[in-house]
């Protein structure tokens, strides 16, 4: 029996007469993604919470859409990402005044995907670098009691509350990510290790792996070609699509000139005996590329490299 | 036969022109596509000159060193076998000084025998067993034509099945939509003057809708001679004749002719799609049919999005088994 499944994070488009759209403009290219997705060998789904509202008036309600998925081969929908854009008057983790309402809006959006067996409610855990600047004890302490909050409550509903740590966000650098994971309860927050996302930040995933394998419930495997050398992290106002070092810095795992050594993680995965969903991912795959051929070229880097060391 | 089908794709989707799909990073992107989603067999298509490095087996061991070499590569990828090479001898051939050749003129059949039997032995060599030929040049140019220029042709055909059958490999007649053979009297003729034993029959199953010919009436009339697959779908019918009509290749298949087609060809199951595939897989299951199925998706604005969809297909029908 296998020990790992493997998932697909939605970020796609399609090309259509109209340009590129996503698979959420209509049925027959929801039709064409969920056989894509399928054919390759995927079992899961990962996707962002607000997803729900356009499945809904799709299929009528989310389950539908998930026995929809069943039909194609999907077993379930995995893990969401949760989408909220941090504001300091509204919503952001360094502010303890905002934590009632990050806590309250991520309960509505759970109680709607409740009849779902979401196994990870995956966070940034904290803003962007540069909103957030300086970044001191105090900061990644707030953040780290925000997410004990919401990791409580999120396990009402059967939920892990996961962070992941995008290059840009505050708490980026080995020694913060590690000291927001002692500050956090090991019971309602867990780690998930985007290996391309480390990587740019220049922070090896597998030694992240292996510092906190104890606390990981999943990965974003996908590769990058680039390690942040201009500060990009801190350019404004973003950093992931309009930093002047790349106009891409995401590639599907295998791609030529990759950094990140998944065969050395699969080897740690293996000796750490890891069991369970591996999501793969590749966002911004249609700059000088394409969802489609990312997709397959992924699972046939899982399925021809990576399985012979471990599956 | 009997025996397993095996799955194949024609790689040939992803040069849509001459000067695209020339390096060698493109190649081995396409083919772990290929593999990743379940086909075994790859049909290459026969072209000429430097920005073409399948096109010919001279071409493949000047690009990846020898022939063995690039099977090796495929092998390491996921895939079985280069399963068939798609050859049209009109086609001009630079490395030969040749500007085309017809297999309704006998003078050209000994060059067309020494054309091909370099890919009949990379074929061999590489667990193929089909050359798939166009049967006849289109129908525009050929014209109406007499019993005598089929006996030529299918003396030519003949004479090619022989030579390379001697290397295990099969001539297998290709008939697509333009082709003087896309006429059911015509494709009767010229498959009854052909030695069964030398000349097989390639089913395309698109080709033949286009051509307003049922796939399913043509594997029936015809399936002691079929011996290779081509599975696509189309949306259309040529229920214009644009196809018998001058330089067809650029108005009709390119252009869009009259009714200005964005795409003539798409993915099996496509919506809309006319071709009966249900009935045709019930038949060559009922035969036992054990060859290739070579799933194809010319024209497509996205090969990785095709072979995907054609891999779903090819996953969910029920194969000949």
């Amino acid at each position: 029996m296998s020990n790992l499944r493997w998932s697909y994070m939605d970020h796609w488009r399609a090309d259509t007469p109209r340009g590129p759209v996503t698979q959420y403009a209509s049925r027959r290219l929801m039709d064409d993604f969920v056989k894509q997705i399928s054919v390759v060998g995927f079992e899961g789904l990962d996707m962002f919470d607000f997803q729900i509202y356009g499945l809904t008036q799709m299929f009528g309600s989310i389950e539908k859409y998930q026995e929809y998925l069943q039909d194609h081969g999907i077993a379930k929908i995995v893990n969401l990402f949760r989408g909220i854009m941090y504001d300091p008057r509204v919503s952001d983790p360094h502010v303890r005044e905002t934590h009632d309402e990050i806590v309250e809006s991520t309960r509505r959006m759970l109680g709607m995907w409740e009849n779902l067996q979401i196994e990870n409610l995956i966070v940034m855990p904290a803003s962007l670098y540069a909103d957030t600047a300086p970044v001191t004890g105090d900061t990644i302490k707030a953040a780290a009691e925000c997410w004990n909050r919401v990791g409580e409550m999120s396990a009402g509903f059967g939920v892990r509350t996961t962070g992941h740590h995008e290059f840009f966000c505050a708490i980026r650098t080995q020694e913060d990510i590690l000291r927001f994971y002692e500050l956090t309860d090991p019971r309602y927050v867990s780690f998930f290790c985007d290996t391309a996302q480390h990587c740019i930040a220049g922070v090896d995933p597998v030694e992240l792996y292996l510092e906190l394998h104890d606390r990981v419930s999943g990965f974003h495997f996908k590769d990058t070609r680039e390690v942040d050398t201009t500060g990009a992290y801190e350019n404004r106002p973003d950093a992931e699509l309009m930093a002047p070092q790349t106009a891409r810095w995401f590639y599907e795992m295998g791609t030529d000139g990759g950094l990140v050594d998944f065969p050395r993680l699969m080897r740690e995965l293996k000796g750490h005996e890891f069991s369970g969903w591996i999501t793969v991912e590749h966002d911004k795959a249609n700059i000088g590329g394409d969802y489609a051929e990312s997709t397959a070229l992924s699972m046939w880097y899982a399925k021809h490299v990576l399985a012979e060391i471990y599956s | 036969m009997t025996g397993t089908v095996r799955l194949g794709y024609a790689i040939s989707q992803w040069k849509p022109n001459f000067d695209d799909f020339t390096r060698r990073e493109q190649h081995v992107r396409a083919l772990k596509v290929i593999a990743a989603c379940g086909f075994t067999g790859v049909e290459l298509r026969a072209g000429s000159g430097r920005w073409d490095p399948l096109g010919r087996p001279a071409s493949i061991a000047a690009n990846y060193g020898s022939a063995a070499t690039f099977t090796d590569l495929l092998r390491q990828i996921g895939i079985e076998a280069v399963c068939s090479w798609y050859f049209d001898p009109g086609e001009p051939i630079g490395e030969e000084l040749s500007h085309g050749r017809s297999v309704l003129e006998g003078g050209d059949h000994r060059a067309i025998i020494e054309s091909v039997l370099p890919f009949a032995e990379f074929l061999a060599a590489a667990g193929g067993s089909r050359l798939v030929v166009r049967a006849l040049p289109s129908a525009w140019q050929a014209g109406e034509l007499t019993a005598d220029a089929i006996a030529t042709a299918a003396k030519g055909w003949n004479q090619v099945g022989a030579a390379t059958s001697r290397l295990g490999v099969t001539v297998s007649l290709h008939v697509d939509c333009l082709s003087a053979a896309a006429d059911a009297k015509t494709l009767e003729a010229l498959l009854e003057a052909t030695d069964p034993g030398l000349v097989g029959l390639t089913l395309d199953t698109a080709e033949l809708t286009l051509a307003d010919l049922d796939p399913v009436a043509v594997y029936r009339r015809h399936r002691d001679r079929v011996d290779h697959v081509h599975l696509k779908d189309t949306r259309y019918v040529d229920d214009l004749e644009e196809r018998r009509r001058p330089h067809a290749e650029a108005a009709m298949l390119q252009a869009g002719g009259e009714r200005g087609v964005e795409r003539w060809f798409y993915e099996c199951g496509t919506p809309g799609g006319l071709v009966d595939f249900p009935s045709l897989l019930g038949e060559l299951n009922a035969d036992a049919y054990s060859g290739w199925l070579v799933f194809e998706s010319e024209q497509t604005p996205n090969p990785a999005r095709s072979v995907m969809l054609n891999g779903w297909f090819a996953q969910q029908m029920r194969l000949p088994s």
